[in-house]
């Protein structure tokens, strides 16, 4: 198994299902884009360019005392697993992953701290966070960036604000997202309602793993779309407001599972969901998504599953091909991957 | 059984489901056009290449810019006002004072305002280069100095001698 793979925790703290609303808000998330004074975007950057910035990115993370014992990383020396596994981590884009440019991250020991250097902004500091928690997500995306702000100079002026190479991103720099987990409007096939109707909050829905990724699970990112003209923290109170009211429509649509005769099909795709997860000898992870969503429901829903959202958050992201490689110690063809997969997750619920 | 929506022909087996601009599109596929769409590699992790599937996004800026004199470029990076049309990426952070009339309009659209109205930044340290990144920078810098001499462009050449100034000097 790669070094560094090893050298991670085997749990991750933001998918310890702690904070509000743990059933539907798998975890928060802030960032902030930044760049630096004085060097080029990272897309009109030279590789030279593109080194010295990670350079400086990494030293000023090291010396914020904010990444003790973290993981100071250089992605290009990396393998393609070793990769993977930090994509599946949250830690990593998988546009910064394809990158054969000098690129990097710094990730906090616990991961609930994170900088990515060289993507489409020299920095982008994030803070992750279990459950819906916005306002301690902030805070400490905040102070990760006050801190490395201090340290270098980020670029900035007072018309625009912080400046980032696109101007989608421009202003505060600022996303507040949360990866909410909707599958009772799934089920009921609201959600393309609900988008339309999150489209003029100014909000935007992606999937699981952010921009250019599509829905597994019934997973959805859910964060502001401006970033300019307000303050960051109305940014933050803008999605805080969505997501309240995100969360009772998705309650609203439980107690429509829960009605009449529609009561007797919940149950039963939901633990034929759960037996497909506790039986199945080969599962591919995109199987293993759409029935971990019927399972979570039912645990959602209050009814005896045997699982704890904890564990369903965690399998969620062990599940994920380079975690069972890494889990494996070896790379594997996609069947024998579903059929590792599927014994490691009877394991993991037993 | 369901036929792939590219080709027509085979069946399809991959069924990919977008939230795009806020709206749920679902697609079905045959395994050989899902390759094609540059989907074989993400099918598990959910990677895919989403100008491919949802047309080139780059209209999304051009639908917004109004029209510009193809001359227009940032004095800094170089970079010209169009490319930045065609890819909507700027180049450099100098870029905002050069297409500073652009953008604002650009802003208006894309966020509803066009004031920075979060928190003020007062600067951080300055940075300290690595010893070829400083010699370049500084080379760089005399070499347009003494072209602005050349020229007797005196103010060009204060302006230069201040950047070389503010460079200072080379850190520990």
């Amino acid at each position: 198994m790669p070094d560094l793979v090893k050298s991670f925790r085997p749990y991750v703290t933001w998918a310890n299902a702690r904070g509000a609303w743990p059933d539907i808000i798998f975890s928060t998330r802030v960032r902030f884009a930044r760049n630096l004074e004085g060097f080029p975007f990272p897309n009109r950057a030279e590789p030279r360019q593109l080194a010295e910035i990670r350079r400086l990115a990494l030293a000023a993370a090291r010396d914020s005392g904010l990444f003790t014992s973290g993981h100071f990383i250089k992605l290009e020396a990396l393998d393609q697993l070793e990769k993977r596994f930090l994509v599946e981590r949250h830690h990593v884009s998988h546009a910064l992953a394809a990158s054969v440019l000098p690129s990097g991250a710094a990730v906090s020991e616990d991961e609930d701290l994170s900088v990515m250097v060289n993507e489409e902004d020299h920095l982008r500091l994030q803070c992750l966070n279990s459950g819906f928690a916005i306002e301690e997500a902030f805070a400490a995306a905040l102070k990760l960036d006050e801190t490395l702000g201090r340290a270098l100079p980020f670029a900035y002026g007072p018309k625009f604000g912080f400046l980032t190479a696109c101007p989608t991103n421009t202003g505060t720099g600022i996303r507040v997202s949360c990866l909410a987990h909707l599958p009772a409007l799934s089920r009921l096939g609201q959600m393309p309602q609900v988008l339309e109707s999150l489209s003029h909050l100014g909000v935007t829905a992606r999937g699981i793993y952010g921009e250019g990724t599509y829905v597994l699970g019934d997973f959805y990112q859910i964060s502001n779309a401006a970033c300019l003209g307000r303050t960051e923290e109305e940014f933050c109170l803008n999605i805080d407001r969505v997501i309240r009211n995100l969360i009772r429509q998705e309650l609203a649509a439980r107690e429509l599972l829960l009605k009449g005769p529609v009561k007797l099909k919940t149950e039963d795709a939901v633990y034929r969901a759960l037996g497909l997860l506790r039986h199945a000898r080969s599962l591919s992870y995109e199987e293993f998504m759409q029935n971990l969503s019927l399972a979570r429901m039912g645990a959602a829903l209050g009814w005896d599953i045997g699982v704890d959202f904890s564990t369903f958050n965690q399998v969620t992201l062990l599940m994920q091909p380079a975690h069972i490689q890494a889990a494996a110690g070896r790379s594997l063809a996609p069947e024998a991957r579903d059929a590792f997969r599927a014994d490691y997750l009877r394991k993991k619920l037993a | 059984m369901k036929l792939c929506e590219e080709c027509h022909s085979a069946a399809a087996s991959v069924f990919l489901k977008l939230a795009v601009n806020n709206k749920v599109t679902e697609t079905h596929l045959c395994p050989a056009c899902a390759v094609k769409k540059g989907m074989g590699l993400g099918l598990e992790t959910g990677a895919f290449n989403i100008s491919e599937i949802v047309g080139n996004m780059s209209g999304y800026f051009k639908d917004f810019l109004p029209p510009e004199r193809r001359t227009l470029c940032c004095a800094s990076c170089g970079l010209k006002y169009s490319e930045f049309k065609e890819n909507g990426r700027l180049g450099c952070p100098e870029c905002y004072k050069n297409f500073e009339a652009q953008l604002t309009e650009l802003m208006s659209r894309i966020h509803g305002a066009s004031q920075h109205a979060g928190r003020t930044y007062a600067g951080g340290a300055r940075l300290k280069l690595s010893r070829t990144e400083f010699s370049r920078r500084m080379g760089e810098l005399k070499v347009a100095l003494k072209a602005a001499v050349a020229k007797e462009d005196f103010e060009g050449a204060a302006r230069i001698r201040d950047a070389i100034k503010e460079l200072g000097p080379r850190h520990a």
